[in-house]
Formats: structure tokens, C-alpha cells, sequence
């Protein structure tokens, strides 16, 4: 359809330029001679054949003889030739334009075909250069084929990689294939499907090239569309090339992502067993340890030492249960189970009952409350708050050192939130570490232990949208704030 | 009365084990963190160390091959995560004998015997002529050996492994020790061809049950100094 336009621009431009020059030399025509009319008329012709091709050439040397008959061999305006030097002008006009024309038209379509083979092969050099660009296999895959369609001017292109036991088209350019052609290089059941023998049908106006990387077949690119000349296979043959080694590339970088990924869950899973058997084996070693102890007749224990011993037992076995709620925890908020039943209750109350009735915590490490009395009431999730003060308070008498005290502190923070703080006299937390303390599985500096205590801290703080961070205790200790918001019903009723 | 170091970060661990090991005679010392059990090595001169490896400040193994560099106490070692790889590189390390958490007062009073007995019997074998563990007799200097009287025929490597382990009796030899020391230092990791070597030596005395050459899986071999 393109050529049919181009030809009729062109004959348009040959008979405009024609009709100007006529119309120009038409009142001299009588002092000029035969061979410079013949030499002027050159120009329409030419004009004609750059414009529109040989069809438009033709159409303007028909006219071009017309008009030198007609208008500037004498005698004018017929078709009669009056010398016979005059016939052969005409004839040599005619025998040089058809000429001028063919040579014209052939060096044009050369300069077409070099001009688009320029395009295509630049459009190739880009893609090139895409495909080295760190990029996921389906933005290199949709890339690929759009190029293939805009750098050969093909109506359709599709590509089409083996997934699981048939091929399938991954990427699509231009029309998307019909249900037949796709069926055509898809595998009947029962027979096996191969590229190289899909490669080689090429029904109807269909063109299959198949991709092969290191003698591996990888792909099939199907393109729809006027066939590409000669030069244009060559160039499609090394693109395909080219382009099975990207695809390859690809492929085997996901696969590189993919087992660096299944590592990195492996390393994980083996961190959380590590970590969970060394805090669930901690408290037991105690147990295990003072229950033999005891049990045994031949030891000889006094009955302070033996009270003591049935202390750090119960002491510990709550430290169990503890880490065991932690973890189920976990798991709850891992599912999306986690629910905030919000009411309001008094700071102290949920100090009080982190406490479970104790002065003294782990390790014998004495607690001192120090809630400002007329601290309004908080609107949180008992259960939760308390799960967070137990674990703050759990994790300060483990830094605590001996005859140091842990204090529990709460006052008035910014407006509508109350501040919450656990103090310790222990080594306090560096600053660079003050971050990673929350994250799951990082208990500071230690050879192990989940450290899930501070970070189910964190997450059902957040759970109340309020925040946790540490400071330091104006002893040298650490000092783990947290916010909880006032009760609406506080101001009311205070 | 004995004296025990135990390093250990967990307090009530700490005060269970004070109690326990009080009871039974020993003076007990103990240390929080490494680099205070690195300083009572030192300073308290005890017979026997108990280190825990989930130290806050120092790794376990670093402790333990610290202590080595100027002593020889018999240390043991404590692990909460039980695995094997951790378990041969403290042994590697240096560490006499090693005990997952949790684990009972007998367990660690028998352990301890053990640790203070070879260690003391290690001096010895040094510059002996003949040993005896249990009903083996070995004459080392003219490559004999007896099991419960009845003398018994031992290859050259059968008998280096079997007098390794008699030297080291009651400690549990990794292979890599074992291999060491027996196959020489360029033995590759001929695993294999050691448990080729304590299947006939079983043979050759009378343990097919392997309850005198006991078989830690994974980890190594002992020669067992009291039976249970």
C-alpha cells in the first residue's frame, strides 16, 4: 500500500514541477531550441522518480513526452512533428528519461533499503546494550520482541519459551498470534515437544526462528509480517543469536537469585532453631540442674540452699512459660492473628500485674516502682502491655548486675500519651546498636537467644501505634521508654 | 576439696550450680562473662573449668583457647544449642569434654571426676612406659597389649590409635585429633579409613558393643576410664 502512495506523490510532484517549467517557458518557447526545452524537462522526470519511485518515473516521462511534443516541438499543439530533427530529439528525450528514471529509482530503493538496514541494526545495538542492564527476565523478554517488530517493520512478533512440558508465548508485539498459530508449534499430547522440529513449519506468511544459546535450544520467535529481504535474514539470524545468549543470561541469573534467596531462608531457619533451643534449653539447664540436686540423697543440702533451689525451679519454669508465650506470639502475629482489645487501666496496674506479685525478679534482682500518682488512665490492650513490661522487665534483670535495682517508671509525655520506661544499672546499650535490638533473633552481643522478648515489645507497641526506643539510665544503664495513649474517659474522671 | 570455675552468663544457672556443686564438696567460683573466667583462670588456680560457649561478651571458643595458651586445666565446655559442628571445634579447641544444656548434677559430677582424673593421668603418660585404663594393659615401649590378661596382636596403626586413645583415656578424641596425631599431619580427611581402623581394634578386644571404645557419632572416639 505504501509503494502505490509513494507513486502517486510522486507522479503528482513530476506533473507540478512539470506544469511550472512549462508554464514557464511557454511564453519564450519560440526563441528557445528544441534540445534546451528537452534538457529543462530532465528536471520533472527526476524529481518524479526521487519522490515516488519508477512507477511515478514512467508516469512522468509519458507526460514529460506529451508536454515536449505538444508544447515545444513545432508544429505547437499537436501531435505531428514537423522536422525530422525534431523526431529525433523526441526520441532521444524519451530513450534518456526512461534511462534517467530506472537508474534513479534503482539507486533510491538502494538508499532505502541501506537507510532502514541503518535503523534496524542501530535499534539492534540498543538492544544490545539494554540486554547487558541488570533487568528482570520479563521487562528483557517485552523489550526484546518490540524491538524485533519496530526494527524489521513486521506485523506481529512473539516469543515463545518452554513452560513446564509446552511452549508458551511469554512477550508479544504487534498482532497477537491467532488460537491456530499458536496451536501450530504447541505439542499434541503424547508427542514430545521439541523446538528444532517446530522450527522448521512455517505456514502461511508465518516465520519461526529458533533461539539456541551453547547448542541448547532456548526459545522460539515467531514474527508475522512482509518477509525481511536477504540482508534482513542475515541481520535476523544474528539478532536471534544475540538474543538467545541474552535470554540464557537471564535465565541463569534468576536461577543464581532464586538459590541465593533459598540460602538466605536456610540460614534464617537455622539461626531461629539455634536461637530457640538456646533459650528454651537455658531455663531448663536451671531446672534440670536444681531438681537433680535435690533429688539426690547422697548431696548434702541445707534447708535454705534447699529452698533456694525450689525458688530458682519455680522462677524459672515461669521464665519458660514466658518464652513459650513469646513465641506463640509470634507465630500469632505471623498469621495476622494479632487483635488489640482496647480499655482503659491505670499504668500501675499493668506494672502490678507484669509483676505477677513479685518484688524481686529473676535473679533476685529487686524492682523499685516509681509511676507518678496522678498519672492518667492509659487506653490499651492489658494482655499486650503487660506481655511488653514482662519482657522489658525480664530482659533488664538479665543486664542487671548483682545489688543493682531494675525501677519501672511512668509519667506524662507529650500530649495524650503517657511515657513508660524500665531502667537497669547494667552496661547499657551502644548507640549503633540501639536499632538492631528489636530485630528478631539479636540478642546483643551474645553468643545466642531469640531476643524475641524485645521484639514482640516492639511489635505490640506498634500494634497501639506507639513506640519503644532505648536511652541511657542516668546511672550508665539502659533505659528502654515506650508511649501508650491517655483514655479518652480520663479527663472526664480523673 | 576441688575447685571448679564456672563461667556462665545465666544467674540462676550460676546459683543452682553454687548450690549443687557446694553440696558435694566443691569450691565453687564463678564468672558472668569471659573476660572476668579468662581472669579467674588465672587468679583462682581451679582444678577444673565449666564454660558455658553463649558468652555476652567473648565467644566460649575464644575463652577456652585463651585459658590453653598458659594452662592446662581440664575444661568443659557448655552449649544450650547442642550442635555437632560447634562441639568439635570446642574440643578442637582445646575443651576436654563437652555437655549439651540442659543436664543433671550426676551427669556433671561424673563428667568432672573424669576431666580431673585423665587430666592428672595425662601427666603421666607423657613419659610412661606402660598404661592401663580399665582391663587394657599397654607396654609401650614394646608395643604389647593386654586386654583382661590375654595378650593381644595389634598392627603398627592399630596400636599408635589404640595407645592415642589410652593416653588421652576418659577424653573424647575428635577425628581430627585422632588423625592428627596417628596418620600425620598430611592424613587428608580419611575418616573413613579410621572407623575401619576402631571396627578391628573392637574386634581385636573383645568390644563388639563398643562400650569401652565408645563411638561418638559425628565427633570422635574415648576410651571410657569407669563404666555406667
Amino acid at each position: 500500500m505504501r509503494t502505490g502512495r509513494r507513486g502517486v506523490e510522486g507522479s503528482i510532484v513530476g506533473a507540478a514541477v512539470m506544469a511550472a517549467l512549462t508554464l514557464a517557458m511557454l511564453p519564450v518557447r519560440t526563441h528557445l531550441s528544441v534540445a534546451t526545452t528537452a534538457l529543462v524537462l530532465v528536471v520533472p522526470v527526476v524529481a518524479a522518480v526521487v519522490v515516488g519511485g519508477l512507477s511515478a518515473g514512467l508516469f512522468a516521462v509519458a507526460a514529460g513526452f506529451l508536454v515536449y511534443d505538444l508544447v515545444f516541438i513545432p508544429p505547437y499543439d499537436t501531435l505531428s512533428v514537423g522536422a525530422s530533427q525534431n523526431w529525433i530529439a523526441l526520441v532521444v528525450y524519451v530513450a534518456v528519461m526512461l534511462l534517467v528514471a530506472s537508474v534513479v529509482a534503482r539507486l533510491e530503493s538502494t538508499r532505502a533499503e541501506t537507510h532502514q538496514r541503518e535503523q534496524a541494526v542501530r535499534r539492534l545495538f540498543e538492544l544490545t546494550d539494554l540486554l547487558i542492564e541488570d533487568r528482570p527476565l520479563p521487562e528483557v523478554l517485552e523489550l526484546i520482541v518490540s524491538t524485533v517488530h519496530d526494527a524489521f517493520g513486521l506485523r506481529s512478533v512473539a516469543l515463545m519459551l518452554p513452560v513446564g512440558p509446552g511452549l508458551e508465548v511469554v512477550a508479544s508485539a504487534g498482532e497477537p498470534l491467532s488460537e491456530h498459530q499458536q496451536r501450530a508449534v504447541a505439542p499434541s499430547p503424547g508427542v514430545p515437544a521439541s523446538l528444532r522440529s517446530a522450527a522448521v513449519g512455517t505456514p502461511d506468511d508465518f516465520q519461526t526462528v529458533a533461539l539456541a544459546a551453547t547448542g541448547r535450544p532456548i526459545g522460539l520467535l515467531r514474527i508475522g509480517g512482509p518477509a525481511p529481504g536477504p540482508h534482513g535474514q542475515e541481520l535476523l539470524r544474528t539478532f536471534a543469536n544475540q538474543l538467545a545468549l541474552a535470554l540464557e543470561r537471564a535465565q541463569l541469573r534468576e536461577q543464581a537469585l532464586r538459590t541465593e534467596l533459598l540460602e538466605e531462608v536456610e540460614r534464617l531457619q537455622r539461626a531461629l532453631v539455634r536461637a530457640v533451643s538456646h533459650d528454651l534449653r537455658t531455663p531448663l539447664a536451671t531446672i534440670k540442674m536444681a531438681a537433680s540436686t535435690l533429688h539426690d540423697d547422697g548431696v548434702a543440702v541445707g534447708p535454705s540452699e534447699r529452698s533456694e533451689l525450689v525458688r530458682l525451679i519455680e522462677e524459672q519454669a515461669d521464665r519458660l512459660d514466658r518464652l513459650v508465650t513469646n513465641l506463640l506470639d509470634v507465630s500469632r502475629m505471623e498469621s495476622g492473628a494479632l487483635e488489640v482489645h482496647t480499655e482503659p487501666i491505670a499504668v500501675v496496674d499493668l506494672v502490678q500485674e507484669a509483676l505477677g506479685g513479685r518484688r524481686r525478679l529473676a535473679g533476685d534482682v529487686p524492682v523499685t516502682i516509681a509511676v507518678d500518682r496522678d498519672l492518667p488512665l492509659v487506653d490499651v490492650d492489658h494482655l499486650l502491655v503487660t506481655q511488653v513490661l514482662a519482657n522489658l522487665l525480664d530482659n533488664a534483670a538479665r543486664y542487671a548486675p548483682p545489688g543493682t535495682a531494675v525501677t519501672v517508671s511512668g509519667r506524662r509525655g507529650d500530649p495524650g500519651l503517657v511515657e513508660v520506661a524500665v531502667e537497669d544499672g547494667g552496661p547499657g546499650v551502644p548507640r549503633a546498636e540501639r536499632g538492631e535490638v528489636f530485630a528478631l533473633f539479636s540478642r546483643s552481643g551474645s553468643g545466642g537467644g531469640t531476643g524475641v522478648g524485645l521484639s514482640i515489645a516492639r511489635a505490640f507497641l506498634a500494634a497501639h501505634g506507639q513506640r519503644i526506643w532505648i536511652e541511657d539510665a542516668p546511672g550508665g544503664g539502659a533505659r528502654f521508654c515506650f508511649t501508650l495513649p491517655v483514655a479518652a474517659v480520663a479527663a472526664v474522671a480523673p | 576439696m576441688a575447685r571448679v570455675l564456672v563461667v556462665d552468663d545465666d544467674q540462676a544457672l550460676l546459683r543452682a550450680l553454687r548450690i549443687g556443686l557446694g553440696a558435694l564438696g566443691y569450691d565453687v567460683v564463678v564468672a558472668g562473662t569471659g573476660a572476668q573466667g579468662i581472669t579467674q583462670a588465672a587468679m583462682a588456680s581451679p582444678d577444673v573449668v565449666v564454660l558455658d560457649l553463649g558468652l555476652p561478651d567473648l565467644d566460649g571458643l575464644e575463652v577456652c583457647r585463651r585459658i590453653r595458651q598458659w594452662s592446662e586445666v581440664p575444661v568443659i565446655v557448655l552449649s544450650a544449642d547442642g550442635t555437632e559442628d560447634r562441639k568439635i571445634a570446642a574440643l578442637d579447641g582445646g575443651a576436654d569434654d563437652y555437655m549439651t544444656k540442659p543436664f543433671g548434677m550426676g551427669e556433671l559430677e561424673a563428667r568432672l571426676r573424669v576431666a580431673q582424673r585423665h587430666r592428672a593421668a595425662e601427666g603421666d603418660a607423657v613419659t610412661a612406659k606402660e598404661l592401663a585404663v580399665g582391663p587394657l594393659e599397654l607396654d609401650l615401649v614394646h608395643h604389647q597389649v593386654r586386654m583382661a590378661g590375654e595378650p593381644v596382636e595389634l598392627t603398627t596403626r592399630e596400636f599408635a590409635l589404640l595407645a592415642f586413645l589410652a593416653r588421652h583415656a576418659g577424653k573424647l578424641c575428635t577425628h581430627r585429633m585422632i588423625l592428627d596425631e596417628v596418620w600425620g599431619p598430611h592424613h587428608g580427611s580419611q575418616t573413613d579409613s579410621l572407623r575401619v581402623y576402631v571396627y578391628r581394634l573392637r574386634r581385636k578386644l573383645g568390644d563388639e558393643d563398643g562400650t569401652f571404645l565408645r563411638t561418638h557419632p559425628g565427633v570422635g572416639y574415648q576410651l571410657v576410664t569407669e563404666p555406667g
